[in-house]
């Protein structure tokens, strides 16, 4: 496929990117269940930069994973776009990841052998598609990676890598990009780094990113957060801010 | 510490499980070679114990000499029997007439088996007690055209008493004659021995068709009741004390005897195999070494946990070698099962080759099992030496300390110890093959052994680079997943380079076997052009048959046919210890027939003493026209001979004499082959038929033109060819284990990438293409290795034996690229079940993982 081809999302901030209906996952049996999530029905707007919040075992990453077609629901939906991936199989889902999800992880997000460039092209490589390389460049050039492109994963500091992820989470310009606690394990300057890249290229770019995080700060900037308690959503909220999450989190808390 | 060594075990079954195979098909293999040639042993023992039941004692000539681990003895007189028969407790005697016959159906074909067991033909023995055999239809024979034949070859003929069977008797007066079937014996308890065929004649008949007449092969003597065979022996040898060259042994030591024949003969066919076996437990060694250390590698952190609770090296080193020895120990007694079941298969491969074995208990004796298992359980442990010492210096600071896995690390002194390993592996290998003096087998194969291990371990040395070149054009080929299918087996060139070791082994020997039989092909063939001026040869069928020279007659009258002259191969002894043998024809014409290249001196005069020889043995004997041979015959004893012709055709032997000095120092006037020339003008094709048709009488030969001649050597060396790959194989299955098993512990190890890449979108077919490729990678460098060393072997052999007539240096491109085929295939059924198992992990639990 050439580049004239490829799906090109629209940078719109207008429909719904990601939506669950009535989602529930159960883990186990009879005495042993655990609800994951609880009939959960949820929509994250396109354009939007959304962070899930909650406490350890809130359901949040389920949630995630889930959304982004790791993970399959006990009962509910799951719609990206129009699509409904409820029900699709292994094949079309690891299409659906491919070709329209980005995603960032908290550790191990490169593959050690290959360099950083070919870890940033990766889904595409997997696709057997070219990038658009205009878009590529900029998104290199936005997370400053140009010096570092043909270094391997050991050869790069740990932001260093969160960075590559973010690039290749960006490159293929996916409808959404799910990312997973993607500041935790670097140090605060690097983590604010990233979480700077993510939300410019919400705003210039219109892209769309669910983020589940615990870090308040990081939540600070997300456009929305949205919070788990128990399997089930528990409080939203726009325009957040750093402190007004801490506030918020402090009340679910107590 | 040994609870948490067994805990271990037992919490890793099914890596043990893995590990446990290499050993356990290399120990089966074994243990399946001993169990089979201890049940043949058994069988053949008892047999020779009940068909000479009533034999007390044998009569016959002294051994002249041996050539070819046999004895040479002559016949003796058949009027020795009266002199027997006087003697002082001698129930009954017997005139004992062996040699060859073959038995052919009705439908013209031949019952006795071209290759494989013989035709064996006796002289009927009046004396119930002195048979060997029994009678179970119709009675003995009584006139010159009187025959009984074995139940097998009857029953597979479809002869009942009364036919005319037609015979094939092999020596001096032999020829084929029909003859009246009076009777059908069995042989023991079984129709036939080892799928032998049997042929009674009258007396007369066999002393004409088989020996001469008046001259036995020996006599067969029964003792009256209550006479010891001791007394009985001692008495003979005094009555016969005045005929020289005149033996006698009692009735136990000529079973003796001949179980030990059939044990050198058995030994041979058991050496053979377990030189395979051997093989297949050294690559077994290898998997089991290159398993160890990645697990080792893996439990580096619990290895440094231990240590740092107080865990004593020794502790740690004792811990790894009871998992070995566990796995060793499971391993032997699994492949010991599996032994017993593999001798079924092995008898089947005999009997492929034209060995019948009859059916017996199978026989596990004590020597099997502790041979083989101890074996298994040694090899298994020698091989954990290396990875236990590793673990044991794994440093108490591992645990807490992100240290990397495996060392990827080449070390300069790996790259001289490989070096030094493969020299002096060179060096006594080609010592063996050109250096002379003793233990030429032994040097051989230690040095065979040691280009093996050196190899292996230079192997890490260059396995980074030649994986990026063999996965060269992968990425370009099969995208990302090729890429990272090239990477990975770049990425630990310690582990990519011991699992090809495995592989390069059985690689390295088929390659070798196959430069060497096709070197040999090409050597004979050129000879064959160079040599062969007949227009046919009547080519020896089968091991030890000869063409009874009636054939030469018989051709000969066929119109259009100028001459046919035969070949004939005998044993001489020349000095001390050599045991040559000579070859004679009628040297007024061979020129026409074969080219010997005559260097010096001319065929055709030479006298009754005369002797050819050919240049490298008057070279190294420092021999020239003139010199005095002393050459010992069995029948004639020491004469000498004077060298008269100088030749350098090294397909033909090394010494020839003229006809009529057969015939004098000969008893036995049979040929190996018999020339056809036909005279002038005489179409080649017109002629065939009436020829063919003489020689549908004889299997013992087959009429070949030029052509037919190259293509049935060509043959005999391809069928052992095909022996020897079969015999490969489990070497190679072995390896393809070890390449599947190293895949399947490094999935494990990246079972976080996996999961990654699944996640940002690889699909499972691409996973498993991933896996498949790096396994190709694997595979085809240790087929690379193996190929550059058997090449090496296979040019080596041919040069040491270029004096042997094998000039031709042969690398059949063609094979040798199906060979590299083969190894990508390897690669990919290696991968097979790794592949599946990589793509069905399960994403949340591999990126989950912390």
């Amino acid at each position: 496929m050439t580049a004239t081809t490829q799906p090109v999302t629209p940078p719109t901030s207008t429909g719904t990117a990601a939506r669950a209906v009535d989602a529930s996952k159960v883990y186990g049996q009879g005495e042993a269940e655990v609800r994951a999530l609880d009939h959960i029905s949820v929509d994250f707007a396109r354009g939007q930069y959304t962070a899930i919040m909650g406490p350890s075992g809130s359901g949040k990453s389920t949630l995630l994973h889930c959304l982004a077609g790791l993970d399959r629901l006990t009962s509910g939906q799951v719609v990206l776009g129009d699509l409904d991936i409820t029900q699709l199989h292994e094949k079309e889902l690891t299409r659906v990841r491919r070709d329209r999800l980005g995603f960032i992880f908290q550790t191990f997000n490169l593959i050690p052998t290959l360099t950083a460039l070919e870890n940033i092209t990766l889904p595409m490589a997997l696709a057997g598609r070219d990038p658009d390389q205009e878009w590529l460049e900029r998104v290199i050039d936005i997370v400053g990676l140009r010096p570092r492109l043909k270094h391997r994963p050991s050869e790069l500091s740990g932001g260093q890598q969160q960075r590559v992820a973010v690039a290749r989470a960006l490159a293929s310009r996916p409808e959404i990009v799910f990312a997973d606690e993607p500041t935790g394990n670097v140090d605060s300057k690097a983590g604010a780094e990233i979480l700077s890249f993510m939300s410019q290229v919400v705003r210039d770019f219109g892209q769309t990113i669910v983020m589940v995080t615990h870090d308040p700060v990081a939540a600070g900037y997300a456009g929305r957060v949205v919070f788990l308690a128990d399997g089930t959503i528990v409080d939203d909220l726009t325009a957040p801010t750093a402190d007004s999450v801490l506030d918020r989190m402090r009340k679910l808390g107590g | 510490m040994w609870k948490v060594a067994i805990k271990g075990i037992l919490a890793k079954k099914f890596r043990v499980v893995l590990t446990s195979v290499a050993i356990v098909l290399g120990v089966a293999f074994m243990a399946g070679t001993l169990v089979l040639s201890d049940t043949i042993t058994r069988t053949f023992d008892t047999l020779a114990v009940q068909v000479n039941t009533g034999l007390s004692a044998t009569v016959r000539a002294k051994s002249a000499f041996k050539a070819q681990g046999q004895d040479q003895r002559n016949w003796i007189d058949a009027s020795l029997l009266d002199t027997v028969k006087q003697v002082k407790g001698v129930q009954a005697a017997s005139l004992d007439v062996a040699g060859q016959a073959f038995i052919i159906g009705k439908d013209g074909k031949s019952i006795t088996k071209t290759t494989g067991a013989p035709g064996l033909a006796f002289a009927w023995d009046p004396n119930a007690t002195l048979r060997a055999v029994h009678l179970v239809a119709g009675g003995a024979p009584t006139q010159a055209n009187d025959v009984v034949i074995d139940k097998h070859s009857a029953d597979k003929g479809h002869y009942v008493v009364g036919d005319q069977v037609r015979i094939s008797a092999n020596a001096t007066n032999g020829g084929s004659d029909l003859y009246r079937l009076t009777g059908i014996v069995k042989f023991g308890s079984v129709d036939s021995p080892l799928g032998a065929t049997l042929t009674f004649f009258t007396q007369d008949t066999a002393q004409r068709v088989l020996t001469a007449p008046g001259k036995v092969t020996s006599i067969d003597v029964a003792a009256s009741p209550g006479t010891d065979q001791t007394v009985l022996v001692s008495r003979l040898r005094a009555a016969l004390a005045g005929q020289p060259g005149i033996e006698v042994i009692s009735g136990q030591a000529a079973v003796k005897e001949q179980q030990d024949q059939f044990q050198t003969f058995l030994g041979f066919i058991k050496k053979f195999l377990l030189v395979f076996a051997i093989i297949a437990l050294l690559v077994g060694s290898f998997v089991i070494y290159n398993t160890f250390s990645i697990t080792i590698a893996q439990r580096t952190r619990e290895m440094a946990l231990l240590r740092a609770i107080g865990a004593a090296r020794r502790q740690l080193l004792a811990s790894v070698f009871l998992e070995a020895l566990v796995t060793g120990i499971v391993a032997s007694v699994i492949g010991l099962g599996g032994g017993v079941l593999l001798a079924a298969g092995l008898k089947a491969l005999l009997g492929g080759l034209g060995f019948d074995i009859p059916a017996g208990g199978t026989v596990v004796t004590v020597g099997t099992i502790l041979t083989a298992g101890l074996t298994g359980v040694v090899v298994t442990v020698a091989a954990s030496l290396f990875p236990a010492l590793r673990a044991s210096r794994v440093p108490p600071i591992a645990a807490i300390r992100d240290v990397a896995i495996e060392s990827t690390k080449l070390s300069r002194r790996r790259l001289i110890v490989g070096l030094v390993i493969t020299a002096l592996g060179v060096f006594s290998l080609l010592r063996g093959l050109f250096g002379g003096g003793g233990q030429t087998g032994l040097k051989i194969a230690l040095g065979a052994l040691l280009v093996f291990v050196g190899v292996a371990v230079l192997g890490p040395v260059f396995a980074r680079p030649a994986a990026r070149l063999i996965g060269a054009p992968l990425p370009r080929l099969k995208g990302v997943t090729g890429n990272l299918a090239r990477e990975n087996a770049m990425r630990n060139p310690k582990r990519t380079a011991s699992t090809a070791a495995a592989l390069m082994i059985g690689v390295g020997l088929v390659g070798f076997v196959t430069i060497f039989a096709s070197s040999a092909t090409a050597s004979v063939n050129s000879a064959i052009d160079q040599s062969m001026k007949a227009d046919y040869i009547v080519n020896v069928q089968g091991f030890n048959t000869t063409l009874p020279p009636r054939i030469e007659t018989e051709i000969a009258a066929v119109p259009g046919v100028e001459r046919a002259v035969g070949l004939r191969i005998g044993p001489i002894k020349i000095g001390g210890s050599v045991e040559p043998q000579v070859q004679a024809t009628d040297l007024t014409i061979v020129d026409q027939l074969f080219d010997l290249q005559v260097k010096q001196g001319s065929l055709g005069k030479m006298g009754p003493t005369g002797l050819a020889i050919d240049k490298k043995v008057a070279k190294s004997r420092h021999w020239k026209i003139g010199s005095q041979v002393p050459m010992q015959f069995a029948l004639t004893g020491r004469t000498t001979f004077t060298v008269e012709a100088i030749y350098s055709q090294p397909a033909f032997g090394s010494y020839v004499i003229s006809l009529p000095a057969y015939q004098k120092n000969f008893a036995t006037q049979a040929d190996t082959s018999v020339f056809v020339k036909l005279k002038p003008g005489v179409d080649a094709l017109a002629v065939r038929p009436s020829i063919e048709k003489v020689m549908k009488n004889y299997p013992q030969g087959d009429l070949q033109n030029r052509a037919e001649f190259k293509a049935a050597q060509a043959k005999q060396i391809t069928q052992l060819l095909n022996l020897i790959y079969a015999l490969l194989l489990m070497a190679i299955i072995i390896a393809v284990f070890g390449i599947g098993v190293t895949l399947a512990l490094s999935i494990f190890e990246r079972t976080r990438e996996i999961g990654l890449l699944r996640a940002v979108g690889m699909s499972r077919s691409q996973v498993r293409s991933t896996v498949r490729w790096e396994s190709v990678i694997i595979a085809l460098f240790g087929t690379l290795l193996g190929l550059i060393i058997g090449i090496f072997f296979g040019w080596a052999l041919v040069k040491a034996l270029a004096s042997e007539g094998l000039n031709v240096l042969s690398l059949p491109p063609g094979r040798l690229i199906v060979l590299v085929i083969l190894g990508a295939i390897v690669g990919i059924l290696a991968a097979w079940w790794p592949a599946r198992r990589a793509a069905k992990l399960d994403i949340l639990d591999a990126i989950a993982t912390e």
